[in-house]
């Protein structure tokens, strides 16, 4: 199967021949993502020119800071974005319809059915005074037409695979009853049930424990492999990407600024942001007091730099780079970077 | 849960003693008494003496307060000094019916009413359609009931003629549900708005706070409508606050009630209860007080079980 690169550019300079491929074998294709949400007083931007190709089965991550825009990209693909006023731009193609010009009802049509997310803290998003029989059966329901008897079954047989032993007693059981790890499962069976394309998981490993990490880690390769499908990851945890990723996104600011297959991102990082974030993964190998760090914090929307926006906290940062705005290039095959540092490589 | 219902039950003897103490007092230190209102203001000093001594009011109060509650927990309130020979049970459980009525009609309107408005509020807040329903609540708190039922008597049944005046049926006329709700319509309306106001404002807030929940956001991702997401998955959440507040209104209610059925002629308990109160009716008054402090604690025990019913987290 091909593997299509990552879109960077605007559709002007994609080669004709990558177009086709990308019809071919592309889930969901963002290009040209703009996010702004309305602040009170003006329109922020939280997602900037975006562009992001997933194809059938493949898994990729986006990684960045806590502020670099990463679950708005989600939010803004599933539409579900708190901010009633929030304007989404650009094109967002699943199997290449636009979702972004849909209409209300087809887009909810298609939300906990194609595409299905899951969220970063199990225990808040599940509702405390629903059952999780009730929780689990009513997309079913919705989605599939099943009949009660039908869905529940379909729910126990969900639970059953996310590994919940005794999935028939926690249909009637209450999400506080549960463990953080136990809420989780459940939440992966419940965005899974209905067999989506695409499931967005919104760092679903953040708010657990590090052994029950692995355990959900290990259940979504499972998943992936099993049902093949596209997993859109957004993590800040490096070592959950290396562990299962296909491809990276590096996002900072709302902009792409790297984006890699993952063995590549890993051994040969271009971008100075991401060799940063790499830089502060502990490791056994060499041994250090402290760990490096890149200093300083993500612009927030609205005060962003002039030219490149990592260039404050950037060590190579040329006077340039305060002027101009460095474009995302292709260096070589699938491995773009916004950088002007690479700029005559490639 | 049974044992939960016990306790309560237990605890609520101390508290029913002393609204009884309370209330016997203060009843007795209101100027006059059951005498100065007897039919005949001419009677002989002889004859109000008698009186007195055979209803025992001569009696030190406390010896009184003992008579009266020794009947009282065999389940005799005693009997009324003013319509002599009438049970004071009798009266109220006559009049009880109409009361009841009138207080879950409007409680049910006022929650009816209430929470699409507050989640209305809610969905958009700082919205024009917030303000104004903050406007609105506000003067509906602020508007006293006796008020606002009198001026709806005059504009709509004195000068339309949509309404009756007062009263629960047309005298004289056979059982007719629609001319019974006819008779309704308006006292149960105006028993409601000040809670109704209230209600609103403790749903907004209430909902507010939910509407920002993560599992709100996990509704919207499995595609359900707004709507489905917002009674669903919202509303149960939102009303477990409302609940403990619903407890706290049923005094209010009663005590709204005793006004209200004034207004619109209602025979309730809250109209005999005035009538008691201005002829120093002593049985009567204890009785009707005893039986609404009982409602209100029952009430409140209902509030609590309703609270772990729709809060599973919750366990007695």
């Amino acid at each position: 199967m091909f593997r299509v690169g990552y879109d960077a550019s605007s559709a002007n300079q994609k080669t004709p021949n990558s177009c086709v491929v990308t019809k071919m074998t592309a889930l969901l294709e963002v290009s040209n993502l703009r996010t702004r949400l309305n602040d009170g007083q003006q329109m922020l931007s939280v997602v900037d020119g975006l562009d992001l190709t997933i194809d059938k089965g493949e898994t990729v991550a986006l990684v960045g800071e806590s502020g670099s825009g990463k679950s708005m990209t989600a939010l803004s693909i599933m539409q579900l974005l708190p901010d009633p006023r929030a304007v989404i731009e650009g094109e967002v193609r699943f199997e290449g319809r636009n979702l972004l010009t849909l209409t209300d009802r087809q887009m909810r049509l298609l939300r906990g059915n194609e595409l299905a997310m899951i969220f970063q803290d199990p225990m808040t998003a599940l509702n405390p005074v629903l059952t999780i029989g009730t929780q689990m059966t009513e997309g079913l329901r919705f989605h599939l037409k099943l009949n009660k008897k039908e869905a529940v079954q379909t729910a126990v047989e969900w639970l059953k695979r996310v590994g919940i032993s005794r999935a028939e007693d926690i249909i009637d059981e209450y999400p506080h009853q549960l463990s953080g790890g136990m809420c989780q499962r459940v939440m992966i069976a419940m965005a899974m049930s209905c067999e989506p394309k695409l499931l967005v998981a919104d760092e679903p490993t953040t708010a657990l424990d590090v052994t029950i990490q692995a355990q959900i880690m290990d259940l979504m390769q499972t998943i992936r492999r099993t049902w093949d499908t596209s997993i859109l990851l957004i993590t800040h945890d490096l070592a959950v990407v290396h562990e299962i990723a296909d491809r990276v996104v590096v996002m900072y600011a709302g902009q792409a600024v790297e984006s890699a297959p993952a063995e590549d991102l890993f051994q040969k990082p271009l971008h100075p942001y991401t060799e940063g974030l790499l830089g502060a993964i502990p490791s056994w190998e060499t041994e250090t007091d402290r760990l490096p760090v890149i200093e300083g914090s993500v612009p927030s929307p609205g005060h962003m730099h002039t030219g490149c926006r990592f260039a404050p906290r950037c060590a190579f940062a040329a006077e340039r780079c305060d002027r101009q705005e460095p474009q995302l290039k292709e260096l070589k095959a699938n491995h773009h970077v916004r950088c002007f540092l690479h700029e005559n490589k490639g | 849960m049974i044992g939960y219902i016990l306790q309560r039950s237990l605890m609520a003897v101390p508290i029913l003693i002393g609204i009884s103490i309370l209330t016997f007092a203060m009843m007795h230190l209101a100027p006059g008494g059951p005498t100065a209102l007897l039919v005949d203001p001419t009677i002989s000093p002889e004859a109000r003496e008698a009186f007195l001594e055979r209803y025992g009011l001569n009696d030190p109060l406390p010896v009184q307060y003992f008579k009266w509650a020794g009947a009282a927990i065999q389940g005799d309130l005693g009997y009324s000094l003013i319509y002599t020979g009438t049970p004071v049970s009798e009266m109220i459980f006559s009049r009880l019916p109409n009361t009841l009525l009138l207080m879950s009609v409007s409680f049910l309107l006022a929650l009816f009413i209430s929470i699409p408005l507050g989640i209305q509020a809610a969905r958009k807040p700082y919205s024009l359609t917030d303000y104004s329903m903050t406007f609105f609540s506000f003067v509906g708190v602020a508007t006293p009931n006796f008020w606002l039922g009198i001026l709806l008597i005059m504009w709509l049944s004195v000068h339309l003629g949509w309404f009756p005046t007062g009263g629960v049926a047309t005298i004289d006329a056979p059982l007719n549900i629609w001319d019974r709700i006819h008779h309704l319509i308006l006292p149960a309306f105006v028993l409601a708005t000040a809670d109704m106001a209230g209600l609103t404002r403790y749903v907004r807030s209430s909902m507010l706070d939910v509407l920002k929940q993560d599992y709100m956001r996990t509704a919207r991702a499995k595609g359900f409508r707004e709507i489905t997401v917002i009674y669903k998955h919202g509303l149960k959440n939102g009303l477990i606050p409302i609940i403990t507040l619903c407890g706290f209104m049923l005094p209010s209610f009663f005590a709204g009630s005793v006004i209200v059925e004034q207004v619109f002629s209602w025979p309730g308990i809250g109209h005999l209860f005035i009538q008691a109160v201005f002829q120093r009716d002593y049985p009567v008054i204890m009785g009707i007080t005893m039986m609404t402090a009982c409602l209100v604690v029952l009430g409140n025990l209902l509030a609590d079980i309703c609270y772990a019913l729709v809060d599973p987290r919750i366990e007695y």
